[in-house]
């Protein structure tokens, strides 16, 4: 155990000192707060700062429409109402969009028998899909506020109704209830299983590439003579492990900083809490990620074993990643029924324990004896594959030239 | 007091024998030579002796027990194929390898750098170990085995690649610790270097032993059947009947004499007719002995 701590600690700090290690630590959190920041700007700004033209023959319809558009919150949109227009005043509008003097018009032809306008909605960019979510439940509301006018009822009334209904979400927790914000809630288990994903994928990769390397600078020649090939393979999945760590601390730190700063704050997003990252949910956080590691890790080490290039390694970092993967994609899914029996299995199937217990206790409270099988299943996959990868390892690494068929790895398992 | 026992050990390989029922013994302050063509199973045999394999059946003993891996702390090891971390500093590299085999950390330190300063690469201590030299770095390794202090030194191959006043420092230095008691292994395929310096030898081919014992005594186990002889004069003595075959180079010949022949009545019968300068029977070189026992047998 000695030797493997002296293994650990050279492969520790090696890793902490290196460029990579900087780089990455940087890079990653700036690039999660960019991809961050530009979608809440671009939800703030999606339909902000746009000259839009709502053009009918209904000069009632359409002014309608202007004060649903122009009542919400995106005071930036201007509008400007063309009443009652004909088909001749269409090329105009066309003409407008061409120069860019609008952004964008909206022609409601009304036709008299019919409850329903014919709508068309014409901008310089095809794919405004947001905007045309957002246009087709302003018509509707200014159709219906318009129609319950002309029956009869209080304009004051009609907007009361029309105002939108407000859902508070609430969560079962050990029998009580919880006020939760199931969109922040899905940001943070949304993070913290891509965190776990990039890092254990990242480190696992790291493991095998740095099998390879001392694999081929022959280095394992000298070590062997003095450290047994478990202290070796064991030494390295710690070092890199707690680089991993390291790392993710760093990370967490930024994000505590980030969480109570008035950038954060500003954006409405103040406290860690706000995204449903309770201390409980940290814990099995870090839990899974050391999990996660070992497990992938001693895959890793068993692989770059067997390999004579990096190359390889790259062919073989999209295998193990599959299980993860899976994961990632069935995340809707799992999200929206993390009681179903899939979910619980496929959280409980130690490849993809990680990522689907963190999404799943982002959803739901789940049951402490899952929670304590899956740590279990963990380790005992852990330990199978240290066993059986550390076998391979102490023949591998002295193996140079042809990579190893499947029944000649099973055949080294035997080897004492 | 045998520090080295091997007895009868075997390894194969899928369907291939790499050392097949070997035995020898290596003792303290002896300078032990193992030898054979590429091949020939001196790399197997070693990694049996230092626990990275074990053998199929037969036993290896180490300082006069069955082997533990504890033994290892007194072991040093050079392997053929060098490895060193490259990005890691000489210092902090040799410090870790001494530590790996038992040292503290300032025992590791004080050691490494008196190495150091002894093979000349007190310079490179603070470089990082890529941007030294080939011979720099073997020295490095060789410092490393030999931190520890082991009673058991295994080196494979240790001079090849080194410029010759490299190689006579490092050549010198093993002789040193010789002379202190360490039992040294030297594995290699260059003869002239056994032949200088090892007192027992094993040569191997295809796995197994195909001669061994004290230097002398595989020697003498070989005919002295080679004459040279220098002389002025009649030259009618080459055609003797104890001569087999003879090459004569104006005044100094090169004989191999016929079987249990006795070079004595060969000297007689020169004295007879020329005067003779230089007479001397000469023992077969080890490179010799190799060739005629190995023969046409060898793979490289």
């Amino acid at each position: 155990m000695h030797n493997a701590f002296l293994i650990a600690k050279r492969e520790y700090l090696e890793r902490i000192r290196s460029k990579a290690f900087r780089v990455s630590t940087v890079l990653i959190p700036a690039a999660f707060a960019a991809i961050f920041s530009l979608t809440s700007l671009s939800i703030r700004s999606g339909s902000g700062d746009h000259q839009l033209v709502v053009a009918s023959n209904d000069a009632d319809l359409a002014a309608s429409v202007k004060t649903e558009l122009t009542s919400g919150k995106d005071t930036k949109l201007s509008v400007a109402v063309m009443a009652p227009a004909t088909t001749a005043d269409l090329q105009g509008l066309i003409a407008q969009v061409e120069s860019k003097q609008i952004d964008g018009y909206l022609w409601l032809a009304v036709t008299p028998g019919q409850s329903q306008p014919e709508v068309t909605y014409a901008s310089r960019s095809s794919a405004d899909y947001a905007g045309r979510d957002h246009l087709e439940s302003v018509i509707d509301d200014a159709l219906v506020r318009e129609e319950l006018v002309k029956r009869g009822m209080a304009p004051v009334a009609v907007g009361g109704l029309l105002k939108g209904v407000k859902i508070t979400t609430m969560q079962v927790k050990n029998g009580e209830l919880v006020r939760g914000d199931s969109a922040k809630h899905f940001w943070g288990a949304y993070i913290m299983a891509f965190l776990v994903y990039f890092s254990v994928v990242f480190y696992g990769v790291n493991v095998a590439q740095s099998v390879v390397g001392e694999k081929t600078s022959r280095v394992y020649e000298v070590l062997l003579a003095t450290a047994r090939p478990e202290s070796l393979m064991l030494g390295k999945l710690m070092g890199v492990g707690g680089a991993g760590l390291t790392q993710m601390g760093i990370w967490a730190a930024f994000a505590l900083i980030y969480s109570g700063s008035t950038i954060a704050a500003s954006f409405g997003t103040f406290g860690l809490a706000a995204y449903g990252v309770t201390p409980l949910k940290l814990i099995f956080f870090v839990t899974y990620f050391i999990l996660g590691f070992f497990f992938y890790g001693a895959l890793s080490a068993g692989f770059g074993a067997t390999v004579g290039s990096e190359q390889e390694v790259q062919q073989f970092s999209m295998l193990i990643a599959l299980p993860q993967v899976a994961g990632l994609v069935l995340m809707p899914f799992i999200l929206g029924n993390p009681n179903s029996p899939v979910a619980i299995a496929l959280s409980l199937f130690p490849p993809c324990t990680p990522i689907v217990m963190i999404l799943r206790m982002a959803a739901m409270a789940v049951p402490w004896y899952q929670l304590l099988l899956s740590v279990v299943l963990m380790i005992a996959a852990i330990l199978c594959l240290l066993w059986g990868a550390s076998r391979i390892y102490r023949v591998g690494i002295l193996m140079y030239g042809k990579r190893p068929t499947l029944p000649e790895m099973l055949r080294w398992m035997r080897y004492s | 007091m045998a520090i080295v026992e091997l007895d009868r050990i075997s390894k194969s390989y899928e369907s291939k024998v790499a050392v097949k029922d070997l035995s020898f013994r290596i003792e303290p302050g002896e300078m032990f030579g193992l030898l054979g063509p590429n091949g020939a199973g001196k790399t197997s045999t070693i990694r049996m002796m230092i626990g990275i394999t074990m053998p199929d059946s037969g036993t290896v003993s180490l300082f006069q027990q069955p082997f533990r891996r504890d033994s290892l702390a007194r072991v040093g090891y050079l392997p053929e194929e060098r490895g060193l971390y490259k990005k890691m500093k000489v210092l902090d590299q040799l410090v870790l390898l001494g530590q790996l085999h038992g040292l503290d950390k300032v025992t590791a330190t004080t050691r490494a750098k008196s190495w150091s300063e002894r093979l000349q690469i007190a310079d490179s201590l603070d470089k990082r170990t890529e941007e030294l030299s080939k011979g720099m770095q073997q020295k490095i390794q060789f410092i490393s085995t030999l931190l520890h202090e082991p009673g058991l030194i295994i080196m494979d191959e240790p001079f090849s690649g080194l410029d010759p006043v490299n190689a006579t420092l490092l050549q010198d230095t093993l002789l040193e610790l010789r002379g202190a008691g360490k039992a040294i292994l030297f594995s290699t395929h260059r003869m002239d270097q056994v032949e200088k310096l090892c007192d027992s030898i094993c040569l191997m081919n295809h796995g197994a032993a195909v001669l061994a014992g004290n230097m002398r005594e595989v020697k003498s186990r070989f005919e002295r059947d080679r004459v040279v002889i220098e002389f002025e004069g009649d030259a009618s003595f080459l055609n003797h009947p104890v001569v087999a075959e003879a090459k004569n180079y104006n005044g100094h010949a090169e004989l191999r004499l016929k079987p249990q022949a006795d070079a004595q009545q060969l000297l007689r019968a020169a004295i007879a007719v020329a005067r003779v300068n230089k007479f001397e029977l000469v023992e077969p070189s080890l490179e010799e002995i190799f060739i005629q026992t190995v023969g046409g047998r060898a793979d490289a």
